[in-house]
C-alpha cells in the first residue's frame, strides 16, 4: 500500500492555520508532520474543534452496512501526536421482527444502507454541517451528496471553581464532530451516526423515522391504538441493531479484551465494600451485561505517558435483548478479525460458507490475536400517537469510551497540567 | 492536491438558529463549531487504499469480473447466457485495488463472487455457494413485478390498486416497488424451496402515494412461480 499513500502536509498544515483563526489560539508550534492521507481528498475527513481535538478519518459507503468509518486517528492540543483507534467501524445489521408473528425484515443483509437506498442529502439534512460527496456503491455507482459532517456543542465539557480568587470557573463548552448518512428501507428512514467527541468519546448511534409500518396492525396486546379510538393497534416491533467494531489502537491491531466486575465483599467501616475484579476475554464468545459489568479493548502495547495501557470501553445504554433468536439476546460478540465476516446475521459470502452468523464466527472460542467487538442494541418499539407523522427519530447506540489513553484529559486546561495522581505523590 | 488544498479555505459556520442562547455559556458563541466544507474535487478516476471503486474502475471491473468462463456456464435472471449482476464492494485492507463482484447463476442456483485485481484486470479468486441471498438487482425485482402481474394473483394486486386509488389499473409503472429476499419459514407450506432458490418479497407503493400491501406474495425467481403465504 505504501506507494498508494498520498502526503497531505500541506493541506493538513492550511487547516490548521485556518482553526487557528478562531478565537481558540490551539496550533502547536511543535506538532509533528500530519500522517499520511490513506485515502483521496474526497474521502477524507479532518476536523478540529474548538478545544483544539482532530480527528481523522476515511468514509465510504457500502452497499449493504451504508456509512463505513475507516483508519480513525484523534489528536489534541495536549496530545498533538495522532494516536489510531479505530480500523473500522459500521452497522452490521439491523433485525426487525413484528410482534404480532407476521413479518421481520433484516435492513442490512436483505436490502442495505447504501446504493439506491442511500438518501442524496438535501433539505435541513445537513444544516449547518458540510455535505460530502461520494460513491453510493450502487451496483452502477452514482457520486452524490452522502456524508454528513458538522460540528454540534456538546454541553458543558467541565467545570471547576477557580482556585484563584475572584475568577470565572474553570469552565468549557465541549463539541462533537458529527458524521451521518440517512438510507431509506421500505417505509422507514434510518440516519447512521458517529459522533467523535473533544475527549476523545465516540458515540455509534441509529436514528430511525420515516413512517411506522402501513401494514402491520394487530390486536391490543401485540400493538398500541394509534388512529381514533381503539380500532387500528399498529403492531409493536424491534430494531435490533448490530455495529461491527474493529479497534486498532496505536496501528497495533493486537488488542486484549476485559471483562471487569464488581461484586459485594463484605461491609467497612463506614459503608459496604465493593471489589472490582477482572477477567481475560482471551478467546471468541458471545457476553451479556450484569449490574455494573463492563468491557474494553486494551492495547498490549501501546501505552500513555502514565506507563497505563491504551483502551477503550464499550457503554452500553438503554438496550432490549430480542430473546426471540439466539444471535440478537446476546449484548457483545468478541471474535477473531476475519475479511469474510462483515455481518452479524445474514453473512452471504461463498468465500466462506459456513460463517453466516456471530455465533458461528464464535463457535470454535479460537484465541484472539485481533479482536472484533459486535455491539447489539436494541429497541423494542411500542407505537404511539405522536409518531405520525413522520415518525419522530428514535435513538439507539452505544459510547466507546477512552480509559487511559491519555493520560490526563484530552481538555486539561494549563491551570490543572498538574494534576495526576494522588495529591501526596505530587512533587 | 490542488482540491484538497481549496477544500479547507471554505469555511462554512453554524447555522445562526443553532448558536447557544447568551448568558453563562456566551463564551461558547464565541467559539463556533464549523467545519471545513470542501468543493467536491472532479470524480477521481482511481481509488485509493479502500476508497470506493470510481464509475471507471466499475466498468472495467466488471467486464473482468463477468469472465467467459462464467458467461458460458450461468444463467441469468431471464434465463439468457451470463450470471445476474447484484454488486460490488472494495475488499477491505486489500493490498491493492481488489474488488468483490457478486452475481446470481440461476442456472446452479448459486451467488458467486468474483475477486477481481482491479489495477491488474484479472479475476483472482472465484467462489459459489448455494443457500445464500444477496439483496435483489433492479432487473429481479423488475422481473419479480412482471411474474406477479402476468399470474393470477395479479388480478388481486390490480383491484387492489383501485381500492386504494379509485382509478383503474393503467400499467405496471402505477406502482413502485422494492423487494427483499425471502427465505421459507419454518410454518410456510408454498415457498417451501425460498433459500435454497431466490426469491424475493415485495414492498410496494402506488407511484406518488400510499403503501400497499403485498406481503402475503412471494415470488420464487429460481421457479419462476408465483405463490400466496401465511
Amino acid at each position: 500500500m505504501t506507494p498508494r499513500l498520498t502526503y497531505l502536509t500541506g493541506a493538513a498544515a492550511l487547516l490548521l492555520a485556518v482553526t487557528a483563526a478562531a478565537p481558540v489560539a490551539h496550533a502547536a508550534p511543535s506538532a509533528p508532520p500530519a500522517p499520511a492521507a490513506p485515502c483521496n481528498a474526497d474521502s477524507l475527513v479532518k476536523e478540529t474543534l474548538p478545544n483544539g481535538t482532530t480527528w481523522q478519518m476515511c468514509w465510504r459507503i457500502h452497499q449493504l452496512h451504508g456509512l463505513v468509518l475507516e483508519k480513525v486517528f484523534v489528536s489534541s492540543t495536549r496530545y498533538p501526536q495522532p494516536v489510531q483507534v479505530l480500523g473500522a467501524i459500521a452497522v452490521a445489521q439491523l433485525n426487525v421482527p413484528y410482534d404480532n408473528g407476521a413479518t421481520e425484515y433484516n435492513d442490512i443483509t436483505d436490502y442495505g444502507f447504501g446504493g439506491e437506498d442511500l438518501q442524496t442529502l438535501g433539505g435541513d439534512d445537513c444544516k449547518g454541517g458540510s455535505a460530502r460527496v461520494g460513491s453510493d456503491n450502487a451496483p452502477e455507482p452514482k457520486r452524490r451528496a452522502a456524508l454528513c459532517v458538522s460540528a454540534e456543542p456538546s454541553g458543558l465539557a467541565y467545570r471547576l471553581e477557580n482556585p484563584e480568587e475572584n475568577k470565572p470557573p474553570l469552565a468549557k463548552q465541549g463539541h462533537d464532530l458529527v458524521l451521518k448518512a440517512i438510507s431509506k428501507v421500505g417505509w422507514y428512514e434510518y440516519i447512521t451516526e458517529y459522533r467523535f467527541g473533544d475527549n476523545g468519546r465516540i458515540t455509534a448511534r441509529l436514528g430511525a423515522t420515516g413512517d411506522l409500518s402501513p401494514s402491520d396492525y394487530t390486536t391490543s396486546d401485540k400493538g398500541w391504538p394509534i388512529g381514533k379510538g381503539a380500532r387500528s393497534y399498529s403492531s409493536n416491533h424491534y430494531h435490533s441493531a448490530f455495529w461491527r467494531v474493529d479497534f486498532n489502537i496505536a496501528g497495533a491491531g493486537n488488542e486484549k479484551i476485559e471483562q471487569y466486575d464488581t461484586k459485594r465483599a463484605g461491609s467497612g467501616a463506614g459503608s459496604a465494600i465493593f471489589k472490582t475484579t477482572r477477567t481475560a476475554v482471551g478467546k471468541e464468545g458471545s457476553f451479556t451485561k450484569a449490574n455494573r459489568r463492563w468491557w474494553r479493548v486494551v492495547s498490549p502495547t501501546s501505552k500513555n505517558k502514565d506507563g497505563h495501557p491504551r483502551s477503550y470501553q464499550l457503554e452500553t445504554g438503554a438496550n432490549d435483548p430480542y430473546e426471540a433468536h439466539p444471535e440478537t439476546t446476546p449484548d457483545v460478540t468478541f471474535t477473531q478479525q476475519r475479511a469474510c465476516e462483515q455481518f452479524a446475521t445474514g453473512n452471504a459470502d461463498p468465500q466462506c460458507r459456513t460463517s453466516k452468523t456471530i455465533l458461528d464466527y464464535a463457535r470454535n472460542a479460537e484465541t484472539m490475536t485481533n479482536p472484533i467487538m459486535w455491539v447489539r442494541v436494541g429497541f423494542h418499539h411500542v407505537p404511539r400517537d405522536e409518531d405520525q407523522s413522520p415518525m419522530p427519530v428514535h435513538w439507539q447506540g452505544f459510547d466507546l469510551t477512552p480509559r487511559d489513553f491519555t493520560e490526563m484529559n484530552t481538555l486539561t486546561p494549563p491551570e490543572r497540567g498538574s494534576v495526576n495522581g494522588q495529591p501526596s505523590d505530587t512533587p | 492536491m490542488t482540491a484538497a488544498v481549496s477544500a479547507v479555505i471554505v469555511v462554512a459556520t453554524l447555522d445562526a438558529s443553532a448558536a447557544p442562547t447568551p448568558g453563562p455559556s456566551a463564551q461558547a458563541a464565541a467559539e463556533p463549531a464549523a467545519v471545513s466544507n470542501p468543493s467536491p474535487g472532479p470524480a477521481p478516476v482511481t481509488g485509493v487504499g479502500d476508497d470506493p471503486l470510481t464509475g471507471p474502475e466499475v466498468d472495467k471491473a466488471r467486464a473482468v469480473a463477468l469472465s467467459p468462463q462464467l458467461v458460458a456456464v450461468a444463467r441469468d435472471v431471464t434465463g439468457a447466457k451470463g450470471a445476474e449482476y447484484l454488486s460490488w464492494e472494495i475488499i477491505e485492507g486489500g493490498t491493492g485495488r481488489d474488488a468483490a463482484f457478486y452475481f446470481y447463476d440461476y442456472r446452479a442456483d448459486e451467488l458467486v463472487k468474483q475477486i477481481v485485481d482491479v489495477t491488474g484486470g484479472k479475476v483472482t479468486g472465484s467462489f459459489r455457494a448455494k443457500d445464500m441471498q444477496l439483496p435483489a438487482s433492479d432487473r429481479e425485482v423488475a422481473t419479480a413485478l412482471d411474474l406477479v402481474l402476468a399470474d393470477p394473483v395479479g388480478a388481486d394486486v390490480r383491484a387492489l390498486y383501485t381500492r386504494v386509488t379509485g382509478k383503474s389499473w393503467s400499467g405496471e409503472d402505477k406502482l413502485a416497488v422494492e423487494a427483499h429476499t425471502y427465505r421459507a419459514r419454518p410454518a410456510d407450506t408454498a415457498a417451501r424451496e425460498c433459500g435454497r432458490h431466490r426469491c424475493v418479497q415485495l414492498v410496494a407503493r402506488v407511484t406518488d402515494g400510499p403503501f400497499v400491501d403485498l406481503n402475503d406474495i412471494i415470488i420464487d425467481l429460481s421457479g419462476r412461480t408465483v405463490v400466496r403465504v401465511k
